[in-house]
């Protein structure tokens, strides 16, 4: 499976702006040969929305804003980040995977950060379902950022199945003495961790730009099973980056390295 | 326990990378809000001549706007190192004699006004120049306000503290110093005693009755690191400073928040309906 991921800006609140950009990136994965292309979080909105959040939703089925994404997604598989308004009077912070024309999975954000600069549970109502993408063997499990965090839903995701978890992110950077920038220190051992223990590919789509002066790190980046990193984008700069994916690996590495298969739900006080 | 010199350590910044995410800030900004480029004074000190090297990486010399704002009090070494940031940067610098404008004021209305006053007039004059000439050309007015003298409060409220975008607000002064140095700014105006010059003499860290080097760290520590005052103190800084900085940035805080509304309505701006700019 022949991955890419899209490190793009988002302009914050222009729905129409992002939908024609993201449009573009299809073109240049096409090129490049890409089975399934990944947005970061809230890509077609931008993230610090705030009082704009309500502004900005879409009800996914019927959407016209949706449309040409899913006309795109005959010829290869998305996964872009929106504001989902359910209907019940609750906006969700989502990932979609668009595929042949339909949309294939919803996972709607479970952990919503409410700290530090982060405010999305004033805004978002927190997803209540995970589930592996019922889509190509069922090998692909979506998680948004802050999801990530608890390392309970990967593991829940590579039970049920998964091979590639994909993180869509929209994650600040912070700057110190250190070559990297410290968050991204942070998220490369959350990434690389979760390889590990969990024998599967991570995918790990952040964005770039500014908003209301804050950046987005990049950095986005692949863990092949096992936790060595596979290949990385760069920091700060749009960039297409793709990577060969054999789901093979993980088979591979499980039938030697059982973790995910001898995880025990029967050990009294823990869950 | 964090050590004095890990306070230290802390505050060396990765200065490549530094550059690299501020620069991008700039070229965001202009690009974001369809502006022309920027605009902003050059005082012959090293937080101006940071924000002008940043901006020239961003965005290209010809985009950025300089002025040299000069009071006859003014010293000219100041406007001297101006000009040699300028050349340094190839930027065109256009010098505004702001006298005639704050003598005006003072000469007819309140000849016995302090000099702090005078001072504040003068910041409120660049303020007012900046921003015309922003508007004149289709401009943003670049900040050039440290972290330091923001939280210190050591500004003018709507004077050196107003711009469009800042990007040394999160800088403290000594990484003001290793960014300035890190793009080779001329090297006597990184070395030179900051100083507002708004009077004859005038040094920041005179005025103030401590070094930036204390200041930086004591304000990390209670800022950043969110430390009470005497458990700064047990760190090996000075009792008097520690409280003296603290009461600064306590008393000072009216100057970070502008535009403060009495909200009646429950749908008040910035309280009830946060709308973010990009």
């Amino acid at each position: 499976m022949n991955i890419g991921i899209a490190q793009t800006d988002v302009r914050l609140g222009a729905l129409e702006d992002n939908l024609e950009k993201h449009l573009e990136w299809v073109k240049k994965a096409l090129d490049r040969g890409v089975d399934l292309l990944v947005f970061p979080e809230l890509s077609l909105t931008g993230y610090r929305l705030l009082h704009l959040t309500g502004r900005v939703a879409v009800r996914p089925a019927g959407s016209a804003l949706l449309k040409p994404l899913l006309e795109a997604s005959r010829k290869l598989a998305l996964i872009v980040g929106l504001v989902e308004e359910d209907g019940h009077g609750t906006l969700y912070n989502s990932s979609l995977l668009l595929s042949d024309g339909r949309i294939a999975h919803c996972h709607r954000k479970l952990y919503l950060p409410t700290y530090g600069i982060f405010q999305e549970g004033r805004f978002f109502g927190a997803g209540r379902t995970l589930s592996v993408a019922p889509w190509h063997d069922n090998v692909l499990g979506l998680l948004i950022c802050e999801d990530l965090w608890h390392p309970h839903l990967a593991r829940s995701l590579a039970m049920a199945g998964a091979k590639v978890v994909i993180v869509s992110s929209a994650s600040p950077g912070r700057i110190g003495p250190g070559a990297t920038p410290e968050s991204q220190e942070v998220w490369e051992t959350l990434i690389r961790s979760t390889a590990i223990v969990n024998t599967c590919w991570v995918v790990y789509a952040n964005r770039v730009g500014w908003e209301e002066g804050s950046f987005y790190t990049g950095g986005s980046l692949v863990a092949r099973p096992g936790g060595d990193v596979h290949c990385r984008a760069p920091f700060v700069q749009e960039y297409l980056l793709t990577a060969d994916i054999d789901l093979r690996e993980v088979d591979r590495l499980r039938w030697r390295l059982p973790l995910v298969r001898s995880q025990r739900s029967d050990i009294e006080g823990a869950p | 326990m964090i050590r004095r010199q890990d306070v230290r350590d802390r505050l060396r910044l990765n200065t490549e990378l530094a550059t690299e995410v501020l620069s991008t800030f700039i070229a965001d900004a202009v690009e974001t809000t369809a502006s022309n480029g920027v605009v902003l004074g050059l005082s012959g000190g090293v937080d101006s001549a940071l924000a002008a090297a940043l901006a020239v990486r961003a965005i290209g010399a010809e985009r950025v706007h300089a002025f040299v704002l000069p009071y006859h009090s003014s010293s000219p070494d100041s406007a001297a190192d101006a000009a040699s940031v300028a050349r340094d940067l190839s930027l065109t610098l256009r010098s505004i004699d702001i006298s005639p404008m704050v003598d005006a004021y003072f000469d007819s209305h309140d000849k016995e006004a302090d000099q702090v006053r005078r001072g504040n007039k003068m910041a409120r004059e660049r303020m007012s120049i900046l921003f015309d000439q922003a508007k004149k050309l289709g401009l943003l007015v670049l900040g050039t306000s440290n972290k330091t003298e923001i939280l210190l409060g050591y500004s003018t409220i709507f004077g050196d503290n107003a711009s469009s975008i800042n990007p040394l607000g999160d800088l403290y002064k000594q990484q003001v110093w290793q960014l300035a140095a890190h793009l080779a700014l001329p090297q006597q105006v990184i070395d030179k005693d900051p100083s507002a010059d708004l009077w004859p003499g005038q040094t920041d860290e005179g005025e103030l009755g401590f070094t930036y080097e204390i200041a930086d760290e004591v304000l990390y520590l209670m800022f950043d690191r969110g430390l009470s005052p005497s458990e700064v103190a047990a760190r090996g800084y000075p009792e008097k400073i520690v409280e003296r900085i603290g009461a600064l940035e306590e008393r000072n805080r009216f100057k970070r928040r502008l535009m403060l509304i009495a909200r009646l309505s429950g749908s008040a701006i910035n309280l009830d309906r946060e709308i973010p700019r990009d």
